[in-house]
């Protein structure tokens, strides 16, 4: 790929970036109540709202607001939380790093689970593992995450009790602990991901199986496992890294009910509790992140397909 | 020899009096240990002066303290306050302050900072709640480093309890003199506990202050509050010993305690109460025949059931029930179709009338008591549609303007707080506008004296005025519930449901040992 291409998709992303900082700008604006009405709740007398609006400066002109946003923001303040008062960088960093580590955590299972079963499912149809790939499948994309996550905390946590029902362990303060903590949590939001990947290797590899170039391929007297992992494979994971790119926007949407129920203070978490407080400085940075990351992504997903098929090109 | 047997005999003696002592010992508290308790919301707000939500109460409460504080029986006890006293029409009180009082930097805690809090409480730019519920202070001053003299508007009997209000908590004059801002990241009370880690969406930590002015209390060395946004989440944690108390548990986990090892389930009837209020200055609720009616259509102990799933008792159309000290014993509301009819049709409304009623979302259960009215009074000849929105949205435009909607309110710590806070023609949030002089004479009335029996027949005029005009619709009133490990003493729920009183509780055998 080209160093122009390069370029061109990294203005693209700043671009995308930019209007969705104006959309949010725009709705939140829209929206009824604002973070005064919100901070002082049933308290909220003419002359209380007055002065926590003119502490905050939800006073001044739209454009007014945003601009001042959007100045502190290039030089790298997120501005400060109207909910609590404390720098919102921070913190979002903070909760996103978290939320990073439970979609690693969903992906790395994703990847150990939902590839070999589909493999394998695509290998031996119609047999046991099959009929189970198929089962996972369904259950994982007709049950919603709230329905998974809470019957696998109260059968693990409650009456198995082998797991942590919930909360949150930073693995710098005990790195099994932690990991503990994460496991329901990851294995709920994998187990929408294992449904689709498995499916999409599963008719991927029965495809490619048929296909005239891997046939000639056995027909040269190459082994069965010379023709899976080196020609088969490769070619039955490009529309995989479709999904799985598709699928991060999701987990980034569905982490946000995993993150409620696991009580994990994650991007997700904090995103609703800004949009409930109309902390406008938090919903910014947070809907920023959360586009920000689904680009950044989406770019990944693109330079990895370059790099396994030497046939695309980017000009 | 004889001062040997003398000696043994002292010991022996002693020994024998220690013995019922020791024989109680499980009744007595140990001090040590590190409690975890969970809460639904992020305690957001650390100023003591702007907290608005029961996690932030709690937390506040662990740091600061007031002038007075409640007792379990909502009676008024000293807290930085050891004495007080009144002129005799109880316009001016005097407060005496205890001794060696010391902020958590170590700075003393004098009748100097008693005032500059106030100041900062009573001004409107500090937008603190606590401005219309501590009474009607008009002038606070120091009249020596241990002597506070408020000076009120008009005569106020219950101004102690005011002062016990969950944003009356004392704090340093310099800060509430200079930038208030500060107490948003630290907290530099006189609380029996100290901030240690302030992290509001996670986790955040509190430990023993050693200078708080009871010796023997706090009991315990550290607490530490998570948050648990899901209340099935949050009931499994404590069922498999993550947590030691759950602050507040809603009816739809509450059954999952009665069952589960090691757990003691909580519940206390309090005043919480929602009500669906009738703008009394318009069509057709202006009219009280109207109001009767729709009043007739209700069935309070099925609304119990419905929207409390039992966990309550019935409301009459008035604010208190016996968690209330002045409260009056009236007949039950029993439910009459064919008379609401009748009165519907004599106030002009043969055919019935359609009204929109507005429920928000946040607490879960005014959409429950919404949708219940709509049917109880469809027979009637009321043809309620009811809409839910978004709290932030209901607030900012249905809630004290709209002239149908559910309400929802805690128990406040006295009648006058009640009726004043709501119903009086002044009152800050007079959400019906009923405007009735008679009752405003009576709560008037019954402020200017400490008289009891004379209070308890003032306020129980007050109370038939209400059950007669009903401006509000009170059909339930919830009980309190929550749950803790057995292990946990000294704990008790507060009818009030923003007191904790976290400094009498202590850990006793088989608790774990946390942090």
């Amino acid at each position: 790929m080209s160093a122009s291409w390069l370029l061109h998709r990294c203005l693209f992303v700043v671009y995308t970036l930019f209007l969705v900082s104006v959309v949010v700008f725009a709705i939140t604006q829209a929206l009824p109540a604002d973070a005064a009405v919100t901070l002082l709740g049933e308290n909220a007398t003419p002359e209380a709202l007055a002065a926590v609006r003119e502490k905050l400066g939800l006073g001044d002109p739209m454009l007014l607001q945003y601009w001042h946003w959007l100045s502190h923001l290039l030089q790298g303040d997120f501005g400060t939380s109207m909910r609590t008062g404390q720098a919102v960088g921070p913190a979002l960093f903070l909760a996103l790093s978290r939320s990073l580590l439970l979609a690693a955590c969903a992906i790395l299972l994703m990847l150990v689970v939902a590839v070999p079963l589909g493999i394998i499912a695509a290998l031996r149809r119609g047999g046991p593992v099959d009929l189970l790939a198929g089962l996972v499948s369904y259950l994982g994309v007709s049950l919603p995450e709230f329905v998974t996550g809470t019957l696998l905390l109260v059968l693990m946590a409650d009456r198995l009790q082998w797991l942590p029902a919930t909360g949150y362990v930073p693995l710098t303060d005990n790195f099994f602990d932690g990991l503990r903590h994460l496991v329901l949590p990851a294995l709920t939001v994998s187990f929408i991901l294992v449904a689709h990947v498995s499916r999409m290797v599963r008719s991927e590899m029965i495809d490619v199986m048929h296909s005239d170039y891997v046939r000639a391929a056995r027909l040269r007297g190459l082994s069965k496992g010379a023709v899976l992992f080196r020609h088969a494979l490769r070619n039955a994971l490009l529309p995989v890294i479709t999904i799985a790119a598709l699928d991060i926007g999701y987990v980034l949407g569905g982490i946000i009910v995993v993150e409620e129920i696991f009580a994990l203070p994650g991007i997700g978490r904090a995103l609703i509790v800004a949009i409930e407080a109309r902390d406008l400085p938090a919903i910014q940075a947070g809907a920023l992140i959360m586009a920000g990351t689904y680009a950044v992504v989406n770019f990944a997903a693109d330079i990895t397909y370059a790099l396994i098929d030497k046939r695309i090109r980017y000009d | 020899m004889t001062m040997i047997t003398r000696r043994s005999a002292l010991a022996a003696g002693t020994a024998f009096a220690l013995m019922p002592q020791i024989a109680l010992g499980q009744a007595q508290p140990r001090r040590g240990g590190t409690l975890r308790l969970s809460v639904d919301q992020a305690a957001s707000v650390l100023n003591p002066l702007l907290t608005r939500v029961n996690p932030e109460y709690m937390l506040s409460e662990l740091l600061y303290s007031n002038l007075t504080r409640l007792s379990t029986t909502m009676e008024v006890e000293p807290d930085l306050a050891e004495s007080w006293s009144a002129n005799s029409d109880l316009s001016q009180w005097t407060f005496a302050l205890r001794p060696d009082l010391r902020f958590h930097d170590g700075a003393p805690c004098t009748a100097k900072d008693v005032v500059s809090t106030f100041k900062a409480i009573l001004d409107p730019n500090t937008a603190s709640p606590g401005r219309t519920n501590v009474g009607p202070i008009a002038e606070v001053t120091a009249v020596d480093e241990r002597n506070v003299l408020f000076k009120l508007s008009a005569p106020y009997a219950d101004l102690p309890t005011a002062l016990a209000y969950t944003n009356a908590r004392i704090i340093p004059a310099p800060i509430a003199e200079g930038d208030i801002s500060k107490l948003a990241k630290t907290a530099i009370g006189t609380g029996p506990f100290k901030l240690v880690s302030y992290e509001p969406d996670r986790l955040i930590v509190v430990e023993r202050n050693a200078t708080y002015y009871n010796k023997a209390r706090p009991y315990l060395d550290r607490i530490e509050i998570v948050v648990y946004p899901d209340p099935t989440a949050e009931a499994s944690a404590l069922i498999s010993g993550d947590v030691d108390l759950i602050a507040n548990t809603p009816p739809t986990e509450f059954p999952r305690f009665a069952g589960a090892a090691g757990v003691t389930p909580l519940r206390i009837p309090s005043g919480q109460f929602l009500n669906v209020n009738m703008g009394c200055d318009q069509k057709p609720f202006s009219d009280v025949r109207v109001r009767q009616a729709l009043a007739l259509t209700i069935d309070r102990n099925a609304m119990v059931d419905f929207c409390a799933q039992g966990y309550g008792t019935p409301g009459n159309d008035v604010p208190m029930n016996a968690a209330y000290r002045y409260f009056k014993q009236v007949a039950e509301k029993k439910p009459d179709l064919a008379k609401a009819k009748q009165l519907l049709a004599e106030a002009g409304y043969p055919n019935g009338v359609d009204l929109k009623l507005v429920a928000s979302d946040t607490p879960s259960t005014r959409t429950p008591m919404a949708v219940a009215m709509r049917e109880m009074a469809k027979p009637a000849g009321f043809r309620i549609e009811v809409q839910t929105m978004p709290h932030a949205t209901y607030l900012d435009q249905v809630w004290k303007k709209g002239p149908f909607y559910v309400g929802f309110y805690n128990m406040q710590a006295t009648a006058d707080a009640i009726f004043s806070l709501l119903y009086t023609s002044n009152a800050a949030w007079n959400e019906t506008r009923w405007n009735n002089a008679d009752f405003d004479k009576l709560v008037m009335a019954a402020r200017l004296t400490t008289d009891e029996p004379k209070r308890r027949e003032l306020y129980g005029e007050a109370q038939q005025l209400m059950y007669d005009q009903m401006p509000s619709v009170i059909p339930v009133f919830f009980d309190l519930l929550a749950a803790k490990r057995d292990y946990l003493e000294g704990y008790a729920l507060h009818p009030r449901g923003s007191v904790f009183r976290l400094d009498h509780a202590w850990l006793g055998a088989g608790a774990p040992k946390r942090g």
